[in-house]
């Protein structure tokens, strides 16, 4: 298979305010180009992985979701929290209830979703509208002038005990809720060579913010200390050393589980284990783009990554054997999903999902369900008979799902 | 140079000298004395004879602890920031900041009013004047003196002090050098095998903690100046009368009576002779006693003969001395201890919350005057028990089985926890600010505890006694119950949300979901605060909440027209709807209502009526049977309004004791106890018969005190028209409710201002938000007719004792700060409050720095000031400029409470920057100057 790499050239969009940034982005989709050879290619008797065959998808001329271009999706158990471009709405046991201004909503662009797991309180990261804690019914406001958070443009929020950082257009946040002290994090004291905080998670008494030209910085709780990942080819758009470290600096995102990091960039994706590094770009593996607006682990050896291109899973990064879900034409009528191992397409399944574009924003696991937003509606992929990694035919489930 | 890269380095160097400045340390009289100790600068011995070098000492007396009380603070007065906020120097410092040359017992040292020394001190810079002044030598001037020495309320109540005169004083404490050259004194014969060490060493263990500050006491006695007088005219002249030729301060036949040790070779590092005659003049060479510590054997002690080796008959031509007892007591130093003296002067109980055992047998009460919880026998109603808990005990609720009581300690933001049978504390677990109400799950595995400062809820593991997380409530959390099938905790919040300017109030009362201990709802009374109290119906179907409906934004003087504050019950349905109903009836209020209590069958509720001693009996019912007859729309916009329906559930009111607050019922329905805080009883109300049956006394005293006769007065609705409200109504536990009111009688909107906190503000005088008023006396005294009661005014009599109450109400320990300790973001915040230059490198003036008006112990100049915060709505732009004590805990800010938190201060109300100069700052600056701010 062979796949253009289209996301050098919208490296100019670096320097553009993030909402400038999905326009021109999704400006630059038409020039994609991708050629499939591997269409309907059966890996045999080899293991296969999971693949997301039956999906659900919504839309808010259906009522319930209260704006179609989605920014953030956080599961809350059997609850899923959705930030939209106008309103932030809530999904659970199958129906929709929905928040706007009018509702006491501070700010209707929702950009960013956490939930404490202590208090039970959602955290809101409002793009241009600073933090909000909805608790209770309740929203509480929290913005550069009423608080001390250091700008109103929040791209990521992440709560670790008490303490709920923000990830914002001029730095980190870190505010305690218990002393409600505010700290602030930027180049005066971190190793912050660029200010722009795209996303943040937290776990496991780490912290991880991925800084949108700073690379990936690493808090630690115990030691209060931050460490800078960066990658060791600094700008350059190629890896010249495969796996010394991060990808690229343009980093989007970073997920933390089960001791691993996942960090996405717009030059790939990156997995570092605490002392290894591992990169994928579009070229040597299952990945649709190099150009990865979110990234979400599942676990140590599995992540789900939002691209402009679609949603691609590392399924097992034991054999490295992905499933790439996206449109293969423009005028298709449903997704396809491309199931790899390494740079190997060994099969393209069809799905049902018909989501109008692949340019995938936000990415979430919910149980065996995996949910992607879009600029243009919601979808969740329904994980029937769910495995995870690889399997031989034989011990895998029954397909409800389905199966290569 | 070229003037742009001159302005540069000009900046630089500008804002280096600001860093600098925050780098100075205090070095103290020690190395000041080395210049300034003698010959023609001997302004270290003209200190040493003023008030100044004692201002420490003197908080050893017995009259600081009362100044103390009357300015709110109830704890040692050597441990206050306020206090040695002027009795002692760089009391605010951390201590890094004080070199260990540095003697904090010094008292109001050369650096409280010339700043501190360590980068001027040294002789070089000293001699050169401009260089001094730029390394952080200040010329004190009468403004600097009046930071501490303007009239405090609780001195001139106290003791006698004279009318200030700054120029009057300067004079007299100038201690202007002669010049010439220096002249030191010769060194000293310093041993490391010392016979004396002197009297700094024995303050290491005879000042604080169980030193019962004897040393101070001995400081403010003649002995501790013996040496000072040699260098005063007097003697002088007297050395001189009796030959001696040259200065008396070196001269041994004087030193023999005039200091210590005098003659000997064997004095100890810290041996320092200007401390006259010290401890070994009297109990001998104290190296070995010092040497031995806590297991040093008693020293000597001195006789008549000791005395009179010095004090000899008509010695320098006095008179025989009087006899020996009054020398003795003349230097007396065995002071009362603190703990003493403290309860000697809190002798009452006043009891705010109580509990009755599952079985009924034993009740339980906080008490917070007393610091205990006291337990009765319901049999015999007696006191059969009390055990000391924590500060200020307010609530109080058992486990499940009985076994534990949980007490929550306000002042100590502790939870006690009491074993029943034993009756001894077996734990104290710390919480949030400020505690109040608590109780457990339905297992008893897990404790809710009200944080009114902090608002929000503890999550206590009782197991583990461990606050496991905090979840956030409404504003001032204040008393909790559980549903009746346990799967709910619900929590009263005692001030409102934060409301858009000139809107009303708006409340909440938390639904904590048990199971998960997360917050499951938030329902919202619209138009009320000060929701206290909290009890669930057995059926499950709702909550009854007290609450009152403050009409803030018409003038108070409309309490002629009906209302200004009514009061009621709020019900809070499963669903989440809540209605309002009224207990008042026309021109008979019922105000402060506090708490409410519901019979185990569900059909009465009983409601205490702070503010007019009595306990609403109210058939629920009836009540239910009101809200059912009425429309949605009359639920919702005329009941809550409406003073003519409550005789249709009301039954009755029953008299009880002074200011009821807490009630509890027993298990059996029979009988409902009565917290009767200012009374220090408990009253007994048998159900059945509707009324006060018994009074059981808790045992506190008989006298009413003046302070408890202002209590009463303050918490008594009967001084307003109608009995609508009383001080209490908007200065609940002596703070605020939170909200702003139009005041005076100047049209509908104009002149609003923003509630302010009663706790220790004697000495923050003039009053009101104009600083009209000099005296609290005559903030309480006719203008509280005019413009608030509109009724008789208060009585002379009942003025002075209102005011001598409120002086008392005690002032909150600071949540912020831990010891002289700063946090880094604190410590950089201090600098920034302080800073002389901007960020540009621009010098401030006085006025453009924070710490020029905010300036003292209470970081206020006392003065008014316009900081450009009026509006339209002001008659007037020039503000009095508010203490920022306990500055976290009194939100919304400014003179109309537009800023709801700190922040807004400067970012949304400080644009021209009158307030100070603030926009130069980042945000990571302005949140360093927040976190500051806390710890004042």
């Amino acid at each position: 298979m062979t796949s253009l790499n289209t996301s050098r050239r919208c490296k100019s969009t670096r320097r553009l305010p993030g909402g400038l940034v999905f326009a021109v982005l999704v400006a630059c989709l038409p020039l994609t180009v991708v050629v499939s050879n591997a269409h309907g290619e059966a890996p045999g008797d080899e293991a296969a992985p999971f693949v997301y065959t039956l999906w659900e998808t919504f839309y808010a001329e259906e009522g319930g979701l209260p704006n179609d271009h989605i920014f953030a999706l956080r599961a809350d158990g059997d609850r899923l929290w959705v930030g939209t471009e106008n309103g932030l709405a809530l999904y659970h046991g199958g129906t929709w209830k929905s928040w706007g201004e009018k509702d006491g909503l501070p700010w209707r662009v929702v950009s960013a979703i956490a939930v404490s797991a202590k208090t039970g309180d959602v955290w809101l990261g409002l793009f241009g509208g600073g933090l909000a804690r909805f608790s209770g019914g309740r929203f509480d406001h929290f913005n550069q002038f009423n608080s001390g958070l250091v700008n109103d443009v929040v791209y990521g929020v992440a709560v670790l005990d008490d303490t709920v950082w923000v990830a914002t257009t001029a730095g980190m946040n870190a505010l305690n809720t218990v002393t409600g002290e505010w700290e602030i994090y930027t180049e005066k004291n971190a190793p912050m060579e660029e200010i722009w905080c795209y996303s943040v998670d937290a776990a496991d008494g780490k912290v991880f913010a991925a800084v949108w030209g700073g690379g990936i910085l690493e808090w630690d709780v115990a030691t209060r200390r931050w460490n800078a990942h960066r990658d060791p080819d600094r700008e350059m758009e190629i890896d010249l050393y495969r796996d010394d470290g991060l990808i690229h600096i343009i980093t989007t995102s970073a997920s933390y589980v089960d001791g691993v990091l996942w960090a996405s960039t717009y030059f790939g994706l990156s997995r570092y284990d605490g002392r290894h590094w591992r990169g994928w770009m579009d070229h040597d593996s299952g990945l649709a783009s190099n150009f990865i607006n979110f990234t979400v682990g599942r676990s140590a050896t599995s992540s789900v990554n939002a691209t402009d291109l679609g949603l691609s899973v590392l399924v097992d990064f034991a054999s490295d054997t992905w499933v790439s879900y996206r449109r293969d034409a423009e005028d298709a009528a449903t997704w396809s999903a491309h199931v790899w191992t390494g740079a190997d397409e060994l099969a393209t399944i069809a799905t049902n999902l018909d989501l109008p574009n692949h340019f995938v924003i936000a990415a979430e696991i919910q149980g065996d369900d995996v949910w992607i937003g879009t600029g243009h509606g919601l979808a969740r992929g329904r994980g029937v008979g769910y495995y995870d990694g690889v399997r031989p035919p034989a011990s895998a489930a029954e397909p409800q799902g389905d199966t290569p | 140079m070229p003037r742009s890269r001159l302005a540069l380095v000009v900046a630089v160097v500008a804002v280096a000298a600001g860093a600098l400045g925050a780098d100075r340390t205090y070095v103290g009289t020690a190395v000041c004395r080395e210049c300034h100790g003698g010959g023609h600068r001997d302004q270290y011995a003209a200190w040493l004879r003023s008030p100044h070098a004692r201002a420490w000492a003197a908080l050893a007396r017995p009259e600081s602890l009362e100044i103390a009380r009357l300015s709110g603070i109830h704890e040692n007065p050597f441990a206050n920031p306020v206090c040695l906020g002027c009795h002692a120097t760089a009391a605010d410092t951390e201590e890094w900041e004080r070199d260990a040359t540095f003697d904090l017992a010094d008292g109001v040292q050369c650096e409280l009013c010339h700043g501190p020394g360590s980068e001027y001190s040294s002789a070089e810079v000293m001699s050169d004047p401009d260089r001094a002044a730029a390394a952080g030598l200040r010329s004190p001037t009468a403004v600097t003196c009046l930071i501490c020495h303007k009239e405090k309320g609780s001195h001139t109540a106290v003791i006698d002090v004279r009318p200030f005169d700054p120029d009057e004083a300067l004079g007299r404490i100038s201690h202007t050098g002669r010049g010439g050259e220096l002249d030191p004194p010769p060194p000293l014969p310093r041993s490391s095998d010392p016979d004396f060490v002197g009297a700094r060493a024995c303050a290491a263990c005879h000042e604080a903690g169980k030193g019962n500050y004897i040393f101070s006491g001995w400081r403010l006695t003649g002995h501790a100046d013996a040496w000072a007088v040699l260098t005063g005219p007097r003697g002088r002249r007297i050395a001189a009368s009796e030959g001696v030729a040259g200065d008396p301060a070196r001269d041994e036949a004087c030193l023999r009576c005039h200091s210590t040790a005098s003659g000997s070779s064997r004095l100890g590092p810290g041996f320092d002779p200007t401390l006259g005659v010290q401890c070994e003049s009297c109990h001998g060479p104290g190296a070995g006693h010092a040497a031995a510590g806590i297991d040093a054997a008693p020293p000597a002690r001195p006789n008549r003969e000791t005395c009179e080796r010095c004090h000899t008959p008509g010695i320098h031509g006095m008179p025989p001395t009087a006899d020996w007892d009054d020398r003795q007591s003349l230097i007396d130093h065995s002071l009362p201890t603190l703990a003493q003296a403290v309860a000697a002067a809190t002798p009452y109980k006043t009891p705010f919350n109580l509990v009755v055992s599952p079985d009924g047998e034993r009740l339980f009460v906080a008490c917070e005057a007393s610091g205990s919880l006291v337990v009765i026998d319901t049999t015999t109603r007696a006191v059969v028990a009390e055990v000391a808990v924590g500060q200020l005990p307010h609530g109080v609720c058992l486990s499940p089985d009985g076994a534990r009581a949980y007490v929550s300690n306000r002042g100590s933001d502790t939870v006690s926890v009491i074993d029943t049978t034993k009756l001894t504390v077996e734990q104290t677990i710390a919480v949030g600010d400020e505690p109040h109400g608590l109780t457990t799950d339905a297992s008893g595995g897990t404790l809710y505890v009200a944080n009114a400062g902090s608002g929000d809820v503890s999550i206590v593991d009782l197991a583990r006694g461990l606050e496991t997380k905090r979840l956030a409530a409404g504003r001032g959390a204040w008393d909790v119950a559980r549903s009746a099938d346990g799967a709910a905790v619900l929590v009263t919040n005692n001030l409102s949300h934060f409301v858009p300017f000139r809107t009303p109030s708006r409340s909440e009362v938390t639904v904590i979901e048990t199971e998960r201990s997360v917050i499951l709802d938030r329902a919202v009374i619209t138009e009320a605060n000060l929701v206290q109290g909290i009890s669930t119906a057995p059926s499950g179907e709702y909550a009854l909440v007290t609450l009152i409906r403050t009409k803030n934004l018409v003038p108070m003087t409309r309490v002629m027209q009906g209302w200004v504050m009514t009061n009621g019950l709020g019900i809070v349905w499963r669903d989440g709807r809540v209605d309002q109903l009224l207990l008042d009836e026309p021109e008979n209020y019922f105000a402060d209502p506090t708490d409410v209590v519901i019979t185990p069958d569900g059909r009465l509720a009983f409601v205490s009526g702070g503010g007019i001693d009595a306990v609403a009996v109210v058939d629920l019912d009836r009540m239910a049977a009101t809200l059912a007859a009425a429309t949605d729309r009359d639920r919702a916009e005329t009941l809550p309004n409406h003073m003519g329906v409550s005789t249709e559930y009301v039954e009755r009111r029953i008299p009880v004791g002074t200011n009821p607050r807490g009630l509890a019922i027993s298990p059996d329905g029979r009988f409902v106890y009565v917290a009767e805080a200012l009374a220090d009883a408990v009253g007994v109300i048998d159900v059945s018969r509707r009324e006060r049956v018994a009074t059981i006394d808790l045992g506190g005293p008989s006298d009413l005190t003046l302070a408890r006769s202002g209590e009463r007065i303050f918490h008594s609705a009967e001084v307003t028209f109608g009995g609508q409200f009383s001080c209490h109504s908007c200065h609940p536990d002596g703070g605020v409710d939170g909200i702003t009111y139009d005041i005076e009688p100047d049209g509908i909107g104009l002149n609003p201002v923003d509630n302010r906190s009663l706790r220790g503000i004697l000495d923050t005088a003039p009053f009101k938000w104009t600083g009209k008023n000099r005296t609290i006396g005559r903030q309480c005294g006719p203008r509280l007719a005019v413009f608030f009661t509109r009724i008789d005014p208060f009585t002379p009599d009942q003025v002075v004792a209102l005011e001598r109450y409120i002086q008392t109400i005690p002032r909150n320990p600071n949540r912020h700060r831990t010891g002289d300790t700063l946090t880094p973001a604190q410590r950089r915040g201090k600098r920034l409050f302080e800073r002389e230059f901007s960020n540009s490198g621009e010098p401030l003036t006085a006025n453009q720095r924070c710490s020029g008006c905010h300036t003292g112990p209470y970081f206020t100049n006392r003065e008014k000031n316009s900081v450009g915060t009026g509006t339209e709505l002001d008659t007037q732009d020039v503000f009095d400029v508010p203490h920022l004590n306990n500055i976290y805990e009194s939100a919304p800010y400014l003179h109309d409470g537009r800023a709801e938190t700190l922040e807004e201060i400067w970012t949304r109300f400080n644009r021209t920057d009158r307030h100070g100069v603030t926009n130069d700052m980042t945000k990571d600056q302005l949140n360093d100057l927040v976190e500051y701010l806390k710890t004042l």
